[in-house]
């Protein structure tokens, strides 16, 4: 039996999303703009949908733009600010630790003329929110930054940095993927102008995002068309996915706070364990200030073997994530954010990525602390029992 | 900003119910707190948000201070920054003359190399096409990184083989035939960046671009052909540094 130990890179289904979805996939097929019953059935589950994706956040409904991703309503948000504003006050601010879906939209941005300060981070990941007063300009409009990191599940100090933001005029984009159902995030309190969220990291489906969009803020459409959520993101709606989004918001609020206490108290056992059997795993980022089920590990000593330990636990059952290898595709993620951290090269691309999620179990977590002295303790072992096996056959 | 672990009560606590410190409901975290007011540290919402000094309580935190695998830690500890990226400048900030592409039709970088114990590309019966992954070490080009990829060539007389590293992808997707330690003989590759003219016969500081701690590396020109997509080179006397 497999044992998903990689939530932030995506979530399994939770069966009552699935069961939210499935009469929209069936016999509630209409056109949520079409003006008949067919039509209207389906705007209704939409914009239930669209009232528990608000009521999570503490927004009102009209402030949720449904998107087709996280990295949609990304773009949505920061191409959308600078496409109403001004070429002389194109001044953005992000951070270095920031997901693809920011620092690229970031960098092509700045291809067209914005300028785009990106904030330092100190090694536990954190954006010092002192750094960001100190690098706004008369002329930012907007300031993005992650509440939670992907990589070491560092959690932002978002109501500093937004207060800060709010104080200068600028506008306030918080990227959410990561942090959304797993920590509040409370509009009400929060001075921030734009957030953004993907279903597929909250137990619902992939294809679906939302952007939070705060009352009297002005977003220029990335996509023209029909007119579609009023105007700011044209195309007939993904109904299905959109409700299963409504859905698991819903439980997420209801949830939350269980799921992270339990995954907080599975996490910290989990390390517990595995540190007491090989003394030289270390941990990136803070201790506590992570995301609950989040943890990003190094093994002194082994860090160029990440590759070889991902696929040994793969063989085993376990579906970890880990740093980045030579000739592979996707060298930008994760190790950017560690080097970002400040780490050598050597330790940013040998980190090994572990996340809980709603559906591990405690027998799980038990039997990755049993394995993983094992597995480590055979990397140096693995090639004599091959060796021995070829021999035999 | 309290960091203090004087006595708190629940409201003290910012009510939230959270659950990020471990606990449901901050009431139960407050009653906790009555008799291990260190752990007040779990509060995110109340305790500052940067990282002591000496590390976490437990010791476990890694600070980014030098290479866990070797002693040059004031060289490689700095963060990567966007200066140590220049052009003809390393990661380490070295020189090197040329960047090492990989042929646009091959699926990474093409390398000869040759198991530390030769023998194993017969008993192994490796074969054009097969998932392999190893370790580069020893005197040629020993790299602290894994490295898998694929097989191109293979030369069961003598062991040498010729693979193109990928990146893990592959082997996770087919499996894969692990060769433990290996030697890394000679590179294939396109010039496509240069400050110099390369000339056979002549060692060169270069910098394979997918190298992912893009350090650079030397050798000897031993093959050169110019062609529409870049210089092509073989390398061999490979080095890191």
């Amino acid at each position: 039996m497999r044992c998903y130990f990689d939530n932030s890179a995506t979530t399994p289904l939770d069966p009552r999303v699935r069961e939210a979805m499935l009469p929209y996939l069936e016999n509630l097929f209409g056109n949520p703009s079409s003006l008949h019953a067919d039509g209207l059935v389906a705007r209704r589950g939409m914009e239930e949908a669209r009232r528990d994706v608000a009521t999570l956040l503490g927004a009102e409904p009209d402030e949720v733009i449904f998107t087709a991703s996280g990295t949609e309503a990304i773009n949505l948000a920061l191409l959308g600010v600078i496409g109403e504003t001004k070429a002389a006050d194109r001044h953005v601010i992000t951070s270095a630790i920031e997901h693809p879906a920011v620092l690229m939209t970031c960098r092509a941005m700045e291809k067209r003329g914005t300028t785009v300060t990106r904030l330092p981070v100190g090694s536990d990941g954190i954006v010092e929110p002192a750094a960001l007063a100190t690098s706004l300009r008369p002329n930012t409009r907007l300031v993005s930054i992650m509440a939670a990191n992907n990589v070491v599940g560092a959690i932002q100090p978002i109501e500093e940095l937004a207060r800060i933001t709010r104080a200068h005029g600028a506008l306030f984009h918080c990227d959410a993927v990561q942090a959304i159902g797993k920590i509040p995030l409370d509009m009400r309190s929060l001075p921030v102008d734009l957030l953004s969220l993907s279903a597929h990291k909250l137990y619902g489906p992939k294809g679906v995002g939302a952007l939070y969009v705060r009352r009297g803020v002005r977003l220029a459409p990335l996509i023209h068309g029909g007119g579609q959520e009023r105007g700011v993101r044209s195309a007939t709606e993904n109904v299905a996915g959109i409700c299963g989004l409504g859905r698991a918001a819903a439980i997420a609020r209801a949830e939350m706070a269980d799921d992270a206490a339990r995954l907080v108290g599975m996490r910290d056992r989990l390390l517990a364990g595995i540190t007491e059997a090989v003394p030289g795993v270390y941990l990136f980022g803070h201790p506590y200030r992570r995301l609950p089920g989040h943890l990003c590990l190094g093994l002194a000593g082994h860090e160029g073997e990440a590759i070889r330990l991902l696929l040994l636990f793969d063989d085993a059952g376990f579906s970890l994530s880990s740093g980045s290898a030579c000739g592979s595709s996707h060298i930008a993620e994760p190790s950017a954010v560690l080097l970002a951290m400040g780490f050598d090269p050597v330790r940013a691309r040998g980190s090994l990525r572990i996340t809980l999620g709603r559906f591990t179990t405690d027998a799980e977590v038990d039997r990755f602390i049993e394995i993983f002295p094992r597995i480590v303790g055979s990397l140096t072992a693995t090639n004599l029992q091959h060796y021995q096996q070829r021999r035999q056959q | 900003m309290t960091t203090s672990a004087q006595a708190l009560s629940a409201a003290d606590l910012p009510g939230l119910d959270c659950g990020i410190c471990g606990f449901r409901r901050c009431d139960e975290f407050a009653a906790r707190l009555a008799t291990e007011p260190a752990l007040i540290q779990r509060c995110i919402h109340l305790t500052d948000h940067v990282l002591p000094s000496t590390g976490s309580s437990d010791g476990l935190s890694a600070t980014p201070h030098g290479c866990a695998t070797c002693s040059e830690s004031a060289a490689t500890s700095a963060p990567f920054s966007a200066t140590a990226a220049l052009p003809w400048r390393d990661s380490l900030d070295r020189e090197f003359e040329f960047y090492l592409e990989h042929f646009p039709e091959d699926p990474g970088p093409r390398e000869i190399i040759i198991a530390h114990n030769p023998i194993l590309c017969r008993e192994m019966d490796i074969q054009r096409g097969d998932i392999i992954i190893g370790r580069p070490l020893g005197m040629s080009c020993g790299c602290p990184i894994t490295h898998c990829g694929v097989v191109m060539e293979s030369d069961q007389r003598t062991g040498v083989m010729v693979w193109c590293v990928t990146g893990p992808l592959a082997p996770r997707e087919q499996g894969f035939k692990d060769i433990g330690y290996y030697i890394a003989e000679g590179y294939e590759g396109l010039i496509t960046q240069t400050r110099v003219e390369p000339k056979i016969g002549m060692r060169y500081y270069f910098q394979p671009s997918m190298c992912m701690l893009q350090w650079r590396h030397s050798g000897l020109v031993n093959y050169l052909n110019r062609t529409p997509a870049g210089l092509q080179v073989r390398l061999e006397g490979l080095w890191i540094g």
